[in-house]
């Protein structure tokens, strides 16, 4: 049995909308596994069928071999689940969440004291333990958030959406502590909006969309489904205002896609495209500070599998006029 | 650090006792959990203290009854609203904080979540109930004259109305006042059909029909008994349809929520 999560014909119906549509999929143990897809596709609430959060309306999972619905309480000794929102308690102290967790897993009480003590370390909180977590920032919050679903000594730990919309420094926290967790044999099971953080992180991804599986393998697989899709990456010193509008109009262009004072031009021809930009840079007394071809991305798979850009910087698109 | 998630067991008790003392350890967790997380929340004090107290003065000022017999309508009334305050305060604002998950998601037993919550909702009942016992006694020369009815009557109403509590806090909301609302629908004409402000031996026998089944007649008569000033059923068909009512309600509350889990 190497399966971490195996999912099997999952489905959620609320009223008349099928949120998850006949799921099936499995991750293997010690795995990164990035669930992704555009909002509204299916991804909390899978991972809330997956938790025992909420009853699938058909199909089911089992967790490490024990079945969510059958077994719940097998299962949910191998799992520690960190939401999208970070459920803690506001009113009660840093330690007393951690210990209040042991408790709920039925830890005897010197090893959740231990435990505590060695998570909010980790963490960087332990010398706030004492405070209310009310005042704690959103990053910190988080990172209680997580260290709770350390307190069990699970086998899998469920992150959904980990480090959106957090501060740097807790972001960096959270992705090594992932990465060293995974390392130590922990399974990963992760939805994140970021995809370039999947990319770097995850050893597979599933892609969801309207509640089915899109897409499934490791990164690099799936870029190689999208192997036409070729890009140019360019910089200018300084950007003219109506660069966008002038790069669009390039010979070869199919798309141009503004990210930062970056753009990537998407092509099937990059040389014929890096001529073109070599003359508009010319003809305009522009200098060039960035310049690279570059391969299909995972987000590039996800905008071809989705048909969305997933919209976690800010971009300015541009499709060319044919 | 954290290399014991390479073994592939949980850390729990479960080896070193049987899952039931495991459950019991988990409720009381989650009851004194809610204690020091709920019971001074504004609305468990409205709805738990000062709405009971309120109406009883509404009720009592200017009426010629002696103190003493009424002390058995305050402590009916506090124990029917304290105690079934917390469940409607406490779940809903788990539900909209998402901390309610994290009893779906932990290894125990829907049964054991709700009884930590009820014995949240009995404690804070018990309680605040218990002031008006000491204050009638001790200057109001109230005086205990059955203590099993007494006991009957705070363990009894307390899981009760606790329960009661619970299963209403199943109605989906993110808000105690969305909860408290339908709860209150109940529980407000339920004060006029218990014999709390006319002895039932005054109402038409049809009305006396209605207030047997009325959880609330039996918890101010019990208290009645307790405190010598007697009642019209009699303790034994008090403590039985109080009995009754509380394993319905603890019953109902488990299958809404489990109801409520399948919508969710």
């Amino acid at each position: 049995m190497d399966n971490a999560v195996e999912a099997i014909g999952l489905t959620k119906q609320f009223d008349k909308v099928l949120a998850v549509d006949n799921l099936s999929f499995s991750t293997m143990k010690g795995e990164i596994f990035g669930f992704l897809g555009p909002n509204g596709a299916g991804k909390t609430t899978t991972i809330r069928m997956l938790t025992g959060i909420s009853r699938p309306t058909k199909g089911t999972a089992k967790i490490m071999g024990y079945n969510i619905q059958t077994q719940s309480i097998s299962a949910k000794e191998q799992m520690g689940i960190v939401p999208d929102v970070s459920n803690i308690y506001n009113e009660l102290s840093a330690w007393d969440n951690l210990v209040f967790t042991g408790k709920l897993y039925d830890l005897p009480k010197e090893l959740r004291e231990t435990k505590a003590e060695e998570l909010l370390k980790m963490f960087g909180l332990y010398e706030r333990r004492r405070e209310k977590v009310q005042g704690f920032s959103r990053g910190m919050k988080r990172r209680i958030c997580i260290a709770m679903a350390l307190m069990n000594k699970s086998s899998i730990v469920f992150l959904d959406e980990p480090t959106s919309g957090l501060d740097v420094q807790s972001v960096l926290i959270i992705r090594e502590t992932i990465r060293k967790l995974n390392q130590e044999g922990l399974t990963i099971f992760i939805t994140t909006h970021n995809l370039e953080e999947a990319s770097q992180m995850c050893d597979r991804v599933a892609i969801i969309n309207h509640g089915k599986i899109a897409a499934i393998g490791t990164p690099e697989k799936l870029k190689r489904t999208v192997q036409g899709l070729q890009s140019v990456e360019i910089a200018f010193e300084t950007t003219p205002i109506n660069a966008l509008n002038d790069l669009k109009e390039l010979p070869n262009t199919r798309e141009i896609v503004k990210a930062g004072d970056k753009f990537r031009l998407f092509t099937d021809d990059p040389s014929s495209v890096l001529a073109s930009v070599w003359n508009y840079a010319q003809n305009n007394n522009l200098k060039l500070v960035t310049v690279n071809t570059l391969g299909p991305s995972l987000e590039d798979v996800f905008v071809s599998l989705t048909g969305s850009r997933p919209a976690t910087e800010e971009t300015n698109r541009s499709v060319k006029s044919k | 650090m954290m290399k014991d998630h390479l073994e592939n067991k949980p850390i729990t008790n479960t080896s070193r006792s049987g899952h039931f003392v495991r459950e019991i350890r988990v409720a009381w967790a989650i009851a004194t959990k809610d204690m020091l997380t709920y019971y001074t929340k504004p609305a468990a004090l409205m709805f738990g203290i000062l709405f009971p107290f309120t109406l009883f003065l509404s009720f009592s000022i200017g009426r010629d009854i002696p103190l003493a017999q009424q002390i058995p309508m305050l402590i009916a009334q506090t124990l029917f609203f304290a105690s079934s305050s917390i469940g409607p305060v406490v779940i809903p604002m788990e539900r909209a904080n998402q901390t309610f998950d994290r009893f779906l998601t932990a290894p125990v037993t829907l049964l054991s979540v709700l009884m930590g919550k009820t014995l949240a909702g009995i404690i804070y009942g018990v309680g605040i109930s218990i002031i008006p016992v000491i204050v009638g006694v001790a200057f109001f020369g109230s005086q205990i004259v059955n203590v099993g009815a007494l006991v009957a009557c705070f363990a009894l109403s307390s899981l009760a109305f606790s329960a009661l509590g619970i299963m209403f806090a199943s109605i989906p909301g993110q808000t105690p006042g969305q909860v408290m609302m339908p709860l209150n629908f109940v529980r407000i004409p339920l004060l006029f059909i218990s014999g709390l402000f006319t002895p039932i031996g005054d109402l038409p026998s049809w009305m006396q029909a209605v207030s047997l089944l009325s959880p609330l007649t039996h918890t101010v008569e019990l208290a009645r008994y307790g405190l010598g000033t007697g009642g019209f059923f009699g303790p034994v068909i008090n403590i039985a349809v109080l009995g009754g009512y509380a394993v319905l309600f603890v019953f109902m509350s488990i299958r809404f929520h489990i109801l409520n889990q399948r919508k969710e």
